[in-house]
C-alpha cells in the first residue's frame, strides 16, 4: 500500500489522462451540484466531493448512443450499414463504493450471461478505475444495508481513502500496481492502514437512522419479494405514489434497461439509437396492436423492486440489485425510493406478526 | 473481462424480399433470401425460434419463424399492427430487410417423440406453430396421432389454408376447424376453438398440446385441456412480447423472473403458471 499527497493525486490524474478519457466528480459551475462527468481539466475533479447526483454508468451505457447508421435507397435498393466505432480508453476517478458495486452488477449482467452485449463490452474493455472509500456517509446513503460500502472490496485498479491531508492508496489489480510503481508512490507505513480501518468503522457508525433501521430488514424483504409474499395492497399503495417519471431508473447505478429506436435524419440516413428506458413507463411492455400485458402502474412498480431485491435477479448480479446509493430516494417525487419501499414492506410484516 | 457467453453482433444481415403473398386481411407473407451467399447457405434455425427483423427507415421488430428447418424457402408472416409492421407491408419484392438471429429456445421435439401431438391455434397463432407442424409431418412415423384444431373469427381469417390442404395429404393428419359465427358455405364447426377439444376426442394419455393464440382463447383452451386431465407440463405454448434486443439485455420481454427472448419463447404451461405475471 502507498500514501500520496494531494499533489500526488494530481500527478496520478494527469498521468491517467495521457492515455485515457477522464471521468470524475465535478461541481457544476452554476448550481454547484456534484455530477459525475467527463472532464478535460483534471483540476476540476474533486474526489472528496459528496456522492454525485448521477451514477457513472453513462460512461459505458450512454443515455443516448448511436449503435448503427444506415442508408437505404428504396429506388436503387442500395443499402449501406455502418457500425458505430467505439471503445476509447477511459479512466473513472473517484467512484464511490456503491457506484463501483453498481458497475460490477452491470458487468455481470451485460457480459456474464448467455450472450455478451458487444456495445457494453466495447465501451468497458479499456477502463482504469480509481475508487474512493467513503470516510463519511451522506444523508441519502444506505450501502451498509446492501453490503456495498462504505469501502470498496473489489473491481478497482486503485482505491483511495482520505486520511487528513493524504490518501492511502490500495492497488486492486496488476494495472493499478504498475501505475503506482511508475509514479513512484511512497509506501504507507502499517499505522496508516489501521488508521484507514478506524475511519471506515467510524463512517459505518455515522449512517442515517433509516439506513440503520433498515439494515436488518433488507434480507427479510428480499425473501418476501422473491417468494411473492408481499400483499397486493402494499404494491397498490406504492403504485399510487408513483408518478411514472422514470427518474429512479435513470439515477440508479444498476438499472440497465434500454430502448432501441431507428431515427431518420434530415440527411437521408437513419440512426439506430439505444436509449435508457424505464419499466415504470406504460409503453415499456406495450406491443404492436396495443396489447399491454403489464399495464397497471402497481404491476410496473412491483417489477422494478423485484429487479432490485429478488433473489432471482441477484443471481445475475451475484449480489442484490440495489447498491444503497440512495439516489432513487433523493429524486423520487412520490417518496417511494427503495428505502421507503423496504419500510412499507417491513410495516406490513410487523403489522401481521 | 467477459464470461463464456457468445458476443452477439447487433448489425442486421441484409436480406432481399423475393416474394410477397397476401394471406388474410392485414397479414402478408414475405419470402426472403440473404444477400450474403454464405449466410444464405449457413443460416440454421430450430423450430420455434424467432428473429429480429429490420424494416430500413422504420425500425426493428421481433417475429416468430413460421418456416421449418426442412423448408427450402424462408419466410415470415406478419400482421400489420403498428409502425414498423405497417412499413413492412409497404415493401415490394426486391426491397431489402435486415435479419438478426435466430434467437430463443425452440420446440422440445426430442422430448415428445412417440406421443400424440395436438395443435390448437387461434387466428394468427397458427404462424409460430406452422414450423413445428411441418417438422412433425416430415417425421410422421416418429409420432402418434397428429391433430390440428384451428379456429378464427371467420373463414376468411384462417391462416395458411392452402398449406393445411397440402398437409392433409399426409396420412393421419387430423384437422378440425371452427369459426365464431355461422357463414354460408362453411362446413366446419361454429364456436370457439376450445369447443373442438371434446368433439375431436383429443387423447389425453401420452399426448402433448401446442397452444397458441390470443390470451382469451389461450385461457379457454387451457381450462378445457386441464379439466380433461392433461398435465401442465405437456401443454406447450410460445409467447410474444415487445422486444428490442433479442439477447436478454434490454429487458422489455421480462415476465416475472424469465426473459422471453433467451428463456423462451417456448414455455410449458407449468412454467407459465410460475412466471407470476399475466401472459
Amino acid at each position: 500500500m502507498y500514501v500520496i499527497t494531494r499533489e500526488g493525486l494530481r500527478d496520478l490524474l494527469e498521468s491517467l489522462q495521457d492515455e485515457h478519457a477522464l471521468f470524475g466528480p465535478v461541481h457544476h459551475e452554476v448550481s454547484g451540484e456534484v455530477l459525475f462527468d467527463r472532464v478535460d481539466d483534471p483540476a476540476r475533479i474533486d474526489i472528496d466531493a459528496p456522492i454525485p447526483f448521477n451514477p457513472p454508468k453513462f460512461a459505458f451505457f450512454p443515455q443516448f448512443g448511436r449503435i448503427l447508421r444506415y442508408t437505404y435507397d428504396r429506388r436503387t435498393k442500395d443499402l449501406r450499414m455502418e457500425k458505430e466505432p467505439l471503445g476509447e480508453a477511459k479512466a473513472l476517478v473517484g467512484i464511490r463504493s456503491c457506484d463501483l458495486a453498481g458497475l460490477l452488477c452491470l458487468d455481470r449482467f451485460y457480459l456474464g450471461q448467455e450472450f455478451v452485449d458487444e456495445f457494453y463490452l466495447e465501451h468497458r474493455k479499456r477502463t482504469f478505475i480509481v475508487s474512493a472509500s467513503c470516510v463519511r456517509p451522506f444523508a441519502q446513503c444506505f450501502c451498509v444495508c446492501t453490503d456495498s460500502g462504505p469501502c470498496p472490496r473489489e473491481g478497482y485498479d486503485l482505491n483511495l481513502t482520505l486520511l487528513d491531508d493524504s490518501y492511502l492508496v490500495e492497488p486492486g489489480s496488476q494495472k493499478g500496481a504498475e501505475v503506482a510503481a511508475r509514479l513512484n508512490m511512497p509506501e504507507a507505513d502499517p499505522g496508516l492502514v489501521s488508521e484507514r480501518d478506524r475511519r471506515i468503522d467510524r463512517s459505518i457508525s455515522l449512517f442515517d437512522e433509516l439506513a440503520r433501521e433498515n439494515k436488518a430488514w433488507i434480507s427479510r424483504v428480499v425473501n418476501r419479494i422473491t417468494t411473492g409474499f408481499v400483499s397486493e395492497d402494499v404494491w397498490e399503495y406504492i403504485g399510487s405514489q408513483c408518478f411514472e417519471c422514470g427518474a429512479c431508473a435513470f439515477v440508479c447505478p444498476t438499472c440497465s434497461c434500454f430502448n432501441i429506436e431507428d431515427a431518420n435524419t434530415l440527411a437521408g440516413s437513419t440512426d439506430r439509437v439505444r436509449t435508457w428506458d424505464s419499466c415504470s413507463f406504460e409503453g415499456y411492455t406495450r406491443m404492436a396492436g396495443d396489447h399491454n400485458p403489464r399495464k397497471p402502474v402497481e404491476d410496473r412498480r412491483n417489477k422494478r423492486f423485484f429487479c432490485k431485491l429478488s433473489f432471482s435477479q441477484s443471481k445475475k448480479y451475484l449480489r442484490p440489485g440495489c447498491v444503497g446509493c440512495g439516489r432513487c430516494a433523493r429524486i423520487c417525487p412520490g417518496d417511494i425510493g427503495l428505502p421507503n419501499v423496504v419500510a412499507c414492506i417491513r410495516r406490513e410484516i410487523t403489522g401481521r406478526e | 473481462m467477459s464470461g463464456n457467453g457468445e458476443v452477439i453482433v447487433t448489425v442486421p444481415e441484409a436480406a432481399v424480399v423475393e416474394e410477397i403473398t397476401e394471406e388474410i386481411e392485414d397479414v402478408r407473407t414475405f419470402y426472403f433470401r440473404f444477400e450474403d451467399p454464405d449466410r444464405e447457405r449457413d443460416f440454421r434455425i430450430r423450430s420455434g425460434q424467432f428473429v429480429m427483423c429490420t424494416v430500413f427507415g422504420a425500425g426493428e421488430f421481433a417475429v416468430s419463424l413460421p418456416f421449418s428447418p426442412e423448408d427450402d424457402r424462408r419466410h415470415i408472416s406478419v400482421r400489420r399492427a403498428g409502425k414498423v409492421t405497417g412499413a413492412l407491408h409497404q415493401l415490394e419484392p426486391g426491397d431489402k430487410i435486415g435479419i438478426r438471429g435466430p434467437f430463443g429456445n425452440g420446440f422440445p421435439f426430442e422430448e415428445i417423440r412417440g406421443r400424440n401431438v395436438i395443435y390448437i391455434a387461434g387466428g394468427i397463432g397458427l404462424i409460430p406453430l406452422r414450423s413445428s407442424i411441418v417438422h412433425l409431418l416430415q417425421h410422421r412415423s416418429a409420432y402418434g396421432r397428429i391433430i390440428l384444431l384451428y379456429g378464427s373469427r371467420s373463414a376468411k381469417e384462417l391462416m395458411y389454408r392452402y398449406m393445411i390442404d397440402t398437409w392433409r395429404e399426409t396420412e393421419g393428419f387430423e384437422t378440425h376447424f371452427a369459426i365464431d359465427r355461422a357463414e354460408p358455405g362453411w362446413t366446419g364447426d361454429v364456436g370457439f376453438v376450445h369447443t373442438l377439444i371434446p368433439k375431436a376426442k383429443v387423447p389425453v394419455d401420452n399426448s402433448v398440446a401446442f397452444v397458441c393464440g390470443p390470451p382469451t382463447m389461450f385461457n379457454a383452451v387451457i381450462r378445457e385441456l386441464t379439466s380433461n386431465g392433461m398435465k401442465d407440463d405437456v401443454i406447450i405454448s410460445t409467447l410474444e412480447r415487445h422486444m428490442k434486443c433479442g439477447i436478454g439485455k434490454c429487458q422489455h420481454c421480462a415476465i416475472g423472473r424469465t426473459l422471453v427472448c433467451t428463456d423462451g419463447p417456448v414455455y410449458t404451461y407449468r412454467q407459465i403458471k410460475t412466471l407470476g405475471e399475466h401472459i
